[in-house]
């Protein structure tokens, strides 16, 4: 689509559910969420015409499926409803989706939704098993590799990523640290985050437990309850909405498996450089003219490779690029203003997508970033076979 | 392990791509996917990038490999996610670079965990876990 893809969508409507919902179903939080986004967008049931559901692993798992779907619950009149996501990569793919069916006049209005019930499920698992928090089943997932090496959780497989960068470059668990402890501090702007009353420093970082070495308890992101929606329609339609559009300005996909597998740089690198190259062509921008961004951070390490790979600071420099307060409250590029996955909540790149809307319309409160006109949404995951390799990266912009 | 004696830990599944590589394990080979054209190494399964366009699954069979290779990352688990591991803890869970080039996931063993370095030689030994699953571990080459 190019150039011309920019500017000709725009997301209308946002809703999000936080907190702990022990006793929720998915459907049903999807349900309350575009109930909200519908509300935000001043539109009614007969309006949407369209619906996509996101979950981190689209077609598997015991998610709802489309015969019990939410546009049914809602009684949606929609023409097409099916599921997109590969690991955390699931608004940018939701976006790619539903802007196509506008395109062909097939919807008017597309609800786009991802809800997770992990908090629960977790609290579940570990009564089950008697405080851990681990494992279901016996035997390994199709087409993952490790669990039977004790490879048991995503900190088993991320934490390697981090070791191999410290290894090559020098990183420290200092360096991760000052990423948590930067986003720790936006989240004491966000009453939603789950860290939200909690500051933390430095020290509090290195004397939290090491699970697996070398990451530390406060290296990892949190585990939720919730769902954020939203709904896209046309640039020409949007004008008619109550609030003020936010525009896709483009979006671009990368895999690690196109070369950084290849050459084993997938452990220190994501695979940012195809992904960023289309979205900031269809945009028309550079680095310098994003005003703020919201990095895929499951872990400390996935932001400390994005700040490098993006290009806000060379390579192997991202630790000193953190320490020195870059990316906190008052730098010059403000990171994961909600609190991110790390200390405000884990909804993949819905989160990110969140946080975006807020800030782009100037509703985000103590936290808001001045000025805030162009946003940068990243996404990351993917299977795990293949050591190391979440593979899928994929850049949004967003902008007023 | 004794008949009475329930192994609790997580089995691999063996999908019939990769069956080849755990009969191998089991009778304490080591292979690797190998190019019949170029002899060019891979794990786990992927098709030959060498050659365009040729038959690919037909160009490729399942060979001897050295079981020798270096530490490329680890970790060091010091917590259980699962009760099953409460013994093995801190167990170290590494990425060997093989003589061959792949690079495979497993557990270096044989030594303490806070003794294992990044580039330390290591070599496969085979932990026989039920009657029908074997598991490839590697230990350091003096």
């Amino acid at each position: 689509m190019g150039e011309d893809f920019k500017n000709k969508f725009a997301i209308v409507g946002m809703g999000i559910l936080t907190g702990r919902r022990p006793d929720v179903s998915i459907r049903s939080l999807q349900v309350e969420a575009v109930r909200l986004a519908m509300e935000d967008a001043g539109l009614q049931r007969q309006d949407i015409d369209g619906a996509v559901e996101l979950p981190m692993y689209a077609g598997s798992s015991d998610r709802p499926r489309p015969t019990d779907a939410f546009p049914r619950v809602m009684g949606l009149p929609v023409k097409f409803f099916y599921s997109v996501g590969r690991g955390g990569a699931m608004a940018s793919m939701g976006v790619i989706t539903a802007t196509k069916f506008l395109e062909l006049g097939i919807a008017k209005n597309v609800a786009l939704v991802h809800a997770a019930t992990d908090w629960a499920d977790a609290q579940k698992a570990k009564e089950r098993t008697k405080g851990h928090r681990g494992m279901g089943g016996r035997i390994e997932k199709a087409g993952y590799w490790g669990k039977p090496f004790g490879d048991l959780r995503a900190v088993s497989h991320h934490s390697f990523f981090a070791a191999r960068h410290m290894h090559e470059y020098g990183t420290t668990s200092r360096d991760f640290g000052a990423i948590a402890v930067s986003q720790r501090k936006w989240a004491q702007m966000n009453p939603q985050a789950q860290m939200y009353g909690r500051p933390m420093t430095i020290e509090d970082h290195q004397n939290s437990p090491i699970l697996v070495e070398p990451y530390h308890l406060f290296d990892l992101c949190q585990v939720s309850d919730g769902a954020v929606a939203f709904i896209l329609t046309t640039a020409e339609r949007a004008k008619d909405r109550p609030k003020p559009p936010v525009y896709v300005k483009g979006v671009g996909f990368g895999e690690a498996m196109e070369k950084l597998w290849w050459e084993k740089k997938n452990y220190t690198h994501l695979a940012v450089e195809s992904a960023k190259a289309q979205a900031f062509s269809q945009a028309g921008i550079e680095l310098k003219d994003i005003d703020l961004a919201q990095l895929y951070d499951c872990f400390t390490g996935e932001v400390l490779f994005q700040l490098e790979d993006y290009g806000w600071c060379p390579k192997g420099e991202g630790g000193a690029f953190a320490e020195a307060g870059h990316i906190a409250p008052g730098g010059d590029v403000p990171v994961n203003t909600s609190g991110g996955l790390l200390s405000a909540y884990h909804y993949g790149d819905l989160t990110g997508l969140s946080e975006a809307m807020l800030q782009l319309r100037g509703e985000a409160g103590e936290r808001q970033v001045k000025d805030a006109r162009l946003c940068l949404v990243s996404g990351h995951g993917g299977e795990i076979l293949s050591p190391g390799m979440c593979s899928i990266h994929s850049t949004l912009i967003l902008g007023r | 392990m004794s008949a009475t004696q329930e192994y609790r830990k997580p089995l691999p599944n063996v999908d019939y791509d990769i069956k080849p590589f755990w009969d191998a394990v089991r009778k304490h080979q080591f292979k690797l996917f190998r190019c019949k054209e170029c002899g060019a190494w891979y794990w786990p399964v992927a098709c030959c990038r060498n050659h365009a366009n040729r038959p690919f699954y037909g160009n490729m069979e399942w060979a001897d490999a050295s079981g020798r290779g270096k530490v490329f990352a680890f970790n060091i688990h010091r917590v259980a996610f699962d009760p099953a591991f409460e013994d093995d803890i801190p167990y170290v869970y590494a990425l060997i670079e093989l003589e061959e080039g792949p690079i495979i996931g497993s557990n270096v063993i044989g030594i303490g965990a806070d003794e294992v370095k990044v580039g330390m030689p290591v070599e496969v030994v085979y932990e026989d876990i039920t009657e029908a699953y074997t598991l490839p571990k590697f230990k350091p080459i003096n």
